[in-house]
């Protein structure tokens, strides 16, 4: 079947309406990864996005058709190892998963992550990454891009500025703990993350699998909400967020592009970068290109 | 037959907690905890435990797993002291508020700074407010009959919070003593299984954990917990004297009064301190005063008509702290005892006494002088000022 | 204290949460069947799964569409219009 029959037929998993943004590309993620988890699954959501728009719920009422909880922002995997611990003493099998955002990843959560990763616990981790802690106003994050505007590392009035460091290369971290599976998706290629979810359905049953979904955040860096796909797109095809997996440590790429895109044109769709100067985007280009210079030699191994 | 061991501390807590047939363990070591932690290792790998066991990177990580376990339906033991138990505070408060019967030794450990490795009180009172139960043990039998009650109290469907047991570190942890062993038949009867009817997190009764609730239901999740807390001395007094009758050892509730009934002059004390205190008991009466002690041994909740009624009959009574209470000028349980006795009528002088910090003895002849104290405190009329039990000749 | 929930715990047993997303919408899709090749990519990136696939044809169902327009701009053939949301 292919991926439209498929999400086509597949129920919905989460509530038909949650307050996320006109457009959002978290929520498309979300329902789609969950429309291929099925029902037999157990949801982790930290505090961020998808728990402020009410996919845990409000007060007596849930937010999903699964089994649904807020761990805490800094102890995501670790809940979720404990969970799948008595589900694996009793002898039963469940998809036992977590749909976190970079704070809870990269940031407040990484050691119980990273933790997790090295013990094996057989769960699957999917990180949304978009750039920041989105929910409480876009404040900065170590998986935030150089240069840009958060609400912690603002522009000055003078137009310089924005976030000093740069991003940190999460999915290639987290592929050096030598996990079953490692897969960067994107919203602009739903059957390619149809497919990354289901490999990594079946990685957790050797060890933590986790999923990097590059999400550009609407509200957040100023993108129109019509041009939320396109935007996704426009990261993968600057080689910005290239998409790849790393199965039992073999890297595989999976979208090559002859001529891939300047990263400007992705820096443009954005106002987040919209102070940015010519040796600012050269910058990142440059740092563009090294990495996946890096990944394609890592890919030859 | 109950099998005679020469078990110390930590090795009763382990023995208790695999007896009680935990299905997820985790915890991080942490001295003077870590033999706990070891012990339990090495039972599990030599088959003598069922229980899975997650080799935790941090504290944090051991509440957490263990507070998953639970929301799945295992039945959990973790075991922490001073350092690693603020480390975990964030996953250690809402472990009770999730009404998860999770039980966790605290091997009693001064808290940093300075820095100490040694006993003291400090951590677990730090932590009094945090919704869960707490136990304080005078010795190692009691360390190994607390932990099995333990989970009895907790899994009480008019319970359901987590507990505490803690002793402390070094007097306790690692000293020996003869211990005996329940049989493990029955102890499987006395526990049973553990069934969560109230929360869980399972594909086949999906329901959402924790939605991000108003403050009506805030307040009325909190009522239930405090009322929750309650029970937990009825079902104390309950499993104490089961526990009596199937094991011979019962300890009396929450409290232990020695040589009360007619006591005059009384020490409240807490943990292992009170085997000194008990011994001054006995010499002071030698000399015609007549002393008594109370002993705390549940903490949360606290006890108060026990103890109102303990010192209903006394002249005075000095309670002897191994912690401070930042803020007032005493330890932690003498503002509570204070507290306690403000509903009843007998309102006498009393002795606050801070000692044992940092792991420094709290000795026969402190517990002599402290007595004197209160003896003095009766005689003028007043409260005494805080005394600091303090070694003289090591200060020098 | 009268209580609401039967619980002791905070739980959310009492059903899905479900907010009225569809009185968000200021421009509201439509599919132009002539035009439309079935390719699927409307129901592939709307973000409110509001796109199914009924006896092989695309329709758009409103009670959630936010109107982001999303479907209408990754159409291959443009063959979704957005039109402003009636007035109530």
């Amino acid at each position: 079947m292919n991926a439209v029959d498929k999400l086509a037929s597949m129920e919905d998993m989460i509530s038909p309406g949650i307050s996320a943004c006109v457009g959002c590309n978290v929520e498309l993620a979300l329902r789609t990864c969950l429309k291929v988890l099925g029902p037999n699954t157990i949801l982790a959501i930290p505090p961020g996005c998808m728990g402020g728009v009410g996919v845990v719920g409000w007060d007596m009422e849930t937010g999903a058709k699964v089994p649904v909880f807020f761990p805490l922002l800094d102890n995501v995997a670790s809940m979720l190892a404990g969970i799948k611990m008595h589900y694996e003493k009793v002898g039963r099998k469940v998809n036992v998963v977590a749909f976190a955002g970079d704070g809870a990843s990269t940031d407040a959560g990484m050691q119980c992550l990273s933790g997790a990763a090295e013990r094996g616990d057989k769960i699957i981790y999917i990180c949304y990454d978009n750039e920041g802690y989105m929910n409480t106003g876009y404040q900065r994050s170590s998986a935030t891009t150089k240069y840009s505007w958060t609400s912690t590392t603002p522009v000055s009035k003078e137009g310089r500025g924005g976030k000093k460091q740069n991003k940190k290369d999460f999915p290639m971290i987290m592929a050096m703990h030598d996990i079953p599976y490692v897969a960067t998706c994107s919203p602009a290629f739903i059957p390619d993350m149809v497919a990354k979810v289901e490999k990594a359905m079946e990685a957790s049953e050797r060890g933590l699998a986790y999923l990097h979904i590059f999400n550009p955040c609407l509200t957040g860096w100023g993108i129109k909400p019509e041009l939320s796909i396109e935007a996704c797109r426009m990261s993968v095809e600057t080689n910005f967020f290239p998409l790849y997996e790393v199965i039992d440590g073999k890297y595989i790429i999976n979208k090559e592009f002859k001529n891939p895109k300047p990263v400007k044109e992705y820096i443009g769709y954005m106002k987040k970068f919209k102070h940015m100067n010519e040796d600012e985007i050269a910058e990142i280009q440059e740092l563009v290109d090294s990495k996946w210079k890096r990944l394609k030699r890592l890919s030859t191994l | 037959m109950q099998k005679v061991e020469i078990l110390n501390g930590n090795k009763a807590a382990a023995i208790g907690a695999a007896m009680s047939r935990p299905g997820v363990v985790a915890a991080y070591p942490i001295t003077p905890q870590t033999p706990v932690v070891e012990y339990f290792s090495e039972f599990a790998a030599n088959g003598e435990v069922d229980a899975a066991i997650s080799e935790v990177e941090s504290e944090l990580t051991a509440m957490s797993v263990v507070t998953g376990a639970s929301l799945a339906g295992s039945r959990t033991f973790t075991a922490t002291a001073s350092q690693g138990l603020a480390l975990m505070y964030e996953p250690y408060f809402r472990a009770s508020t999730l009404r998860l019967p999770i039980v966790m030794a605290i091997v009693n450990r001064e808290m940093i700074s300075p820095q100490s490795v040694w006993g003291g009180q400090q951590d677990s009172m730090s932590v009094r407010d945090a919704g869960w139960l707490q136990m304080y043990a005078e010795d190692n039998q009691e360390i190994l009959d607390m932990i099995i009650q333990a989970f009895k109290i907790a899994e009480d469907k008019r319970v359901l919070l987590p507990i505490n047991i803690c002793y402390d570190g070094f007097y306790l942890s690692h000293m020996t003593e003869r211990v005996l062993i329940p049989e493990q038949e029955k102890v499987d009867a006395f526990l049973g299984s553990y069934k969560p009817e109230h929360i869980i997190l399972d594909p086949e009764k999906p329901m959402a954990v924790d939605p991000l609730t108003n403050g009506v239901l805030v307040m009325e999740y909190r009522n239930k917990h405090l009322k929750a807390q309650q029970n937990a001395l009825t079902v104390l007094d309950e499993v104490d004297k089961e526990y009596g009758r199937l094991f011979g050892r019962e300890y009396g509730g929450a409290v232990e009064e020695y040589r009360m009934e007619d006591a005059e002059y009384a020490l409240v004390t807490t943990g292992s301190m009170s085997g000194a205190a008990k011994d001054a008991v006995d010499m002071q009466r030698e000399k015609g005063i007549k002393a008594g002690l109370v002993r705390m041994r549940m903490i949360r909740p606290f006890p108060k008509d026990r103890v109102c009624k303990a010192l209903s009959r006394v002249k005075s009574f000095g309670v002897v702290d191994r912690n401070v209470s930042f803020g007032w000028d005493t330890g932690i349980v003498y503002q509570e005892v204070k507290a306690a006795l403000y509903d009843g009528d007998n309102k006498v002088p009393s002795v606050p006494i801070i000692g044992g910090l940092g792991g420094e003895d709290i000795s026969v002849g402190m517990m002599m002088d402290s007595i004197d104290r209160v003896v003095k405190a009766a005689a003028e009329g007043k409260n005494s000022e805080c005394i600091w039990l303090m070694n003289e000749e090591e200060a020098k | 204290m009268k209580y609401k929930s039967k619980h002791i715990v905070p739980i959310g047993t009492e059903g899905i949460h479900v907010l009225n997303t569809g009185d968000w919408r200021i421009q509201r899709p439509l599919i132009d069947q002539e035009k439309c090749i079935k390719c699927g990519i409307c129901l592939l990136h709307c973000p409110v799964n509001s796109i199914k696939k009924t006896d092989g044809k695309f329709i758009i169902t409103y009670d959630y569409c936010k109107g982001c327009g999303i479907c209408a701009h990754e159409c291959p053939k443009k063959a979704i219009i957005l039109l402003p949301e009636e007035e109530k």
